[in-house]
C-alpha cells in the first residue's frame, strides 16, 4: 500500500510535465492556430468537458448515460433565454443554467439511480428524450425546431480569442474540480459501488443516496458545458439534446479509454478535429462515426490510452523479467 | 366527454398498441435469447418502411402491390439482420453490454445517412391498401379499417409468436437458451445458429412493422427514434423478453398515449414515461419480467 502510494506520487510528477506543456501550448494556441481551428479547439474543450462528467458517471460509477446531452441542451436554453428574453446578466445566465441543469438531473436521477445497466441507460435515453420532445414541441417558449439566435457574449468576451481563454479556463477548472471529486472519499466510493455494489450496501453506504449526487454533479458539469458553448456559437437549437448529440460523451469515453480521467477529453478531441476534417469532404458525418465507433469496438478495445497502457504495462513487464534473469 | 370520444379514443389506442407490439416483439424477442438490447431495432423498422415504399412503386401493382412490397421488404430486413448479427454481433457477446450497446448504436448512425442518402429527408407514404381503404363502423362508430387490419397482424403475431416460443422444438430451445445458455450448448445444439436465427427473425419483423406503417404517411427519418423510445417503454413496463409482458405493455402504452393526445397531445409521451417511471419504481424487471442475476 506504501510502497504504492510512493509509486503513485513519483509517477504524478513524471507525468506533470507533459500536462503542464499541455496547458502552457493550450494557452499559446491563438497565436498560432487560424480562427477555424481556434473554433474547433472551442468545441473539443467543451464537448471535452461534457465526455469528463459523462465519464464521471461511466467510467467510475459503472452507469452509462444515454441522456447527458439533455443536460447539455439545457444549460444553453438556459442561457440563450436569458440572455435574449430576459437581458440577463452574462455571468448569473451561466450560474442559473448550472442550476437548472443540477435541479432537472436531481428530478430525471430521482428515478434512474434506482437501476442498474441496461435499463438505467434505457431510462437515461427515455428521459433525456423526453426533454428534448419538451423543448422540440413547446414553440412558443423555445423556438421549436427554429431554436434561438442571437446569444451574444458580454464585451468582455466578444473576440473569439477572449472566448476561447475563458472556456479554457471553465475547463481547466471543472476538470480539476472533476478530478478532486473522483479523488476524495466521496469518489472512492462511487467506485466502490461499481466494483461492488452489495458490500458497499453493507458497509452502510446509502448507494442510491451516493449515486444521486454523482448523477447532479455529472448533469450540473454538463450544463455548464452547454451554458458556455451557446455564447459563443451565438445560437442554440433542439439537435443540442438529440440521442446523437449524448452518444458523443459514449463514444468518446470509449474512444479515449473509459477507467482513464483523461481518456475521454483524448476522445473528444481526436473525434471534434475528424469531425472537423471529414466535413470538408462529405456531410454523412454520422456514417463516418458509426464506421469508427466499430473499429474502435473491435480493434482497440480498451480505447487508446487503455491500449497505450496496456502496451506500457507488457514492457515493463518483460523488461521485469529480462532483469530478473 | 361523451362516449363515442372515449371509445374512439380506446380504438385508436388499440391500433398504436398493436403497432407497437408488432415492433417491440422483435426486440423483446431477440433481448430475452440474445441478451443484447439492440438500440438499432428502431432503424431496421425505419429501413423496412423506406424498402417497401420503394417496391411497392417498383411493382406497380394495384391490389397485391403492397401486401407483396411488405413482405419482400421484411425478407430483405431479414437478410439485413443476418448480415448485422452475423458480422457484428456474434464477435460482441463476450464484451460487455455497453460495447453491444454502443455497438448497435453505430448502425443507427449508419442505417440514418444511408436513407438520408438514398432516400433523401421527405416524407413518402403508401395510399391504403385494398381492402382497407374505407371505414368499418362499430355499435355505429365509423373506424377506419386500415386500423383493423394493423390490429389483426397485431393478434396474428401474438398467435404466431406464441405457437413458436410455447409449442415448437425450436421454441423449447429458445426459452431454454434465455434462461441458461451454457447448458442448452452443452446439449449439443448449436447456440451461434440459435442466436442468428432469432437475430433474423426479430429483424423481419422490424421490416414488416415498418412497412405496414407506410399507409399511415409517416415514412421519414426519425421515425427510428420515435418508435424505439415507445418500444423501450413498452418492454420496460411488461419485462424485457417476456411476450405476454410485450403485449401487456404495448396495449398500456397504446392507450396511454390515445389518452394522453387527447388530454394534452405535447405531453403524451410524459404520461408514457411517468408509468414508465412508476412500473420501474415498483417492478424495476417490469410487470411480467425476472429479475438480473
Amino acid at each position: 500500500m506504501e510502497d504504492h502510494h510512493i509509486e503513485g506520487k513519483d509517477s504524478w510528477i513524471k507525468r506533470g510535465w507533459w500536462l503542464i506543456l499541455l496547458i502552457i501550448a493550450s494557452f499559446l494556441a491563438p497565436t498560432v492556430l487560424s480562427e477555424f481551428y481556434l473554433s474547433v479547439l472551442c468545441e473539443a474543450l467543451v464537448m471535452s468537458l461534457m465526455a469528463l462528467s459523462f465519464n464521471f458517471l461511466f467510467g467510475y460509477m459503472g452507469q452509462l448515460s444515454f441522456g447527458q446531452a439533455a443536460f447539455y441542451g439545457l444549460g444553453g436554453y438556459t442561457v440563450a433565454m436569458l440572455l435574449t428574453k430576459a437581458h440577463f446578466n452574462f455571468w448569473l445566465s451561466i450560474v442559473a443554467a448550472v442550476l437548472v441543469a443540477a435541479l432537472v438531473g436531481l428530478v430525471v436521477g430521482i428515478f434512474c439511480v434506482r437501476l442498474r445497466g441496461i435499463y438505467f441507460a434505457i431510462l437515461t435515453l427515455a428521459f433525456g428524450q423526453l426533454i428534448f420532445t419538451i423543448v422540440f414541441k413547446w414553440h412558443n417558449f423555445t423556438g421549436g425546431d427554429d431554436g434561438i439566435q442571437g446569444v451574444f457574449p458580454p464585451e468582455l468576451l466578444k473576440s473569439p480569442i477572449a472566448y476561447y481563454y475563458f472556456i479554457l479556463l471553465v475547463f481547466l477548472v471543472s476538470a480539476f474540480i472533476l478530478w478532486k471529486i473522483i479523488h476524495s472519499p466521496f469518489g472512492h466510493t462511487v467506485v466502490a459501488m461499481r466494483e461492488n455494489s452489495e458490500r458497499t450496501e453493507f458497509l452502510g453506504i446509502h448507494i442510491a443516496k451516493y449515486q444521486l449526487i454523482a448523477f447532479v454533479i455529472a448533469a450540473a458539469f454538463c450544463g455548464l458545458a452547454g451554458a458556455i458553448w451557446v455564447p459563443f456559437y451565438r445560437s442554440v437549437a433542439p439537435s443540442y439534446l438529440t440521442w446523437i448529440k449524448s452518444g458523443e460523451p459514449v463514444m468518446a469515453a470509449i474512444l479515449g479509454g473509459p477507467p482513464i480521467f483523461l481518456g475521454p477529453i483524448l476522445g473528444m478531441f481526436v473525434m471534434t478535429f475528424f469531425h472537423a476534417w471529414v466535413l470538408g469532404f462529405t456531410v454523412y458525418w454520422p456514417v463516418v462515426m458509426g464506421a469508427l465507433i466499430l473499429a474502435i469496438i473491435f480493434f482497440l478495445p480498451g480505447g487508446i490510452l487503455g491500449f497505450a497502457q496496456e502496451k506500457v504495462r507488457q514492457r515493463k513487464e518483460r523488461n521485469h523479467q529480462l532483469q530478473k534473469k | 366527454m361523451s362516449f363515442d370520444v372515449l371509445f374512439s379514443q380506446f380504438m385508436s389506442g388499440i391500433a398504436r398498441g398493436a403497432l407497437l407490439f408488432l415492433v417491440a416483439s422483435g426486440l423483446s424477442l431477440t433481448f430475452g435469447v440474445l441478451r443484447v438490447l439492440n438500440f438499432a431495432h428502431g432503424s431496421l423498422y425505419m429501413l423496412g418502411a423506406f424498402l417497401s415504399y420503394s417496391i411497392w412503386k417498383f411493382l406497380l401493382m394495384p391490389v397485391l402491390g403492397f401486401y407483396l412490397a411488405a413482405v419482400i421488404a421484411a425478407l430483405i430486413m431479414g437478410g439485413v439482420g443476418m448480415i448485422i448479427e452475423f458480422g457484428l454481433l456474434r464477435r460482441l457477446y463476450a464484451r460487455g453490454w455497453p460495447e453491444q450497446l454502443l455497438a448497435t448504436y453505430a448502425i443507427i448512425l449508419i442505417i440514418t445517412d444511408l436513407v438520408k442518402w438514398a432516400w433523401g429527408g421527405e416524407f413518402l407514404s403508401i395510399p391504403r391498401p385494398r381492402p382497407f381503404t374505407g371505414a368499418v363502423f362499430l355499435f355505429g362508430f365509423p373506424f377506419p379499417s386500415y386500423n383493423f387490419f394493423i390490429i389483426i397482424l397485431g393478434l396474428g403475431l401474438v398467435v404466431f409468436l406464441w405457437w413458436l416460443v410455447y409449442k415448437t422444438r425450436l421454441g423449447d430451445i429458445i426459452r431454454a437458451a434465455a434462461q441458461d445458455r451454457e447448458m442448452v450448448s452443452a446439449l449439443g445444439i448449436p447456440i451461434p445458429w440459435l442466436f442468428t436465427w432469432i437475430f433474423v427473425l426479430g429483424a423481419a419483423i422490424a421490416g414488416l412493422s415498418g412497412a405496414v406503417t407506410a399507409p399511415f404517411g409517416s415514412v421519414a427519418l426519425g421515425m427510428d427514434i420515435e418508435i424505439i423510445i415507445e418500444c423501450f417503454a413498452v418492454v420496460v413496463i411488461g419485462g424485457m423478453g417476456s411476450l405476454p409482458g410485450t403485449l401487456l405493455g404495448a396495449f398500456i402504452v397504446g392507450q396511454v398515449y390515445a389518452f394522453g393526445i387527447l388530454f394534452k397531445p405535447e405531453l403524451a409521451l410524459a404520461f408514457i414515461f411517468m408509468v414508465m417511471a412508476v412500473v420501474l419504481i415498483i417492478r424495476p424487471w417490469g410487470i411480467f419480467g425476472r429479475p438480473e442475476r
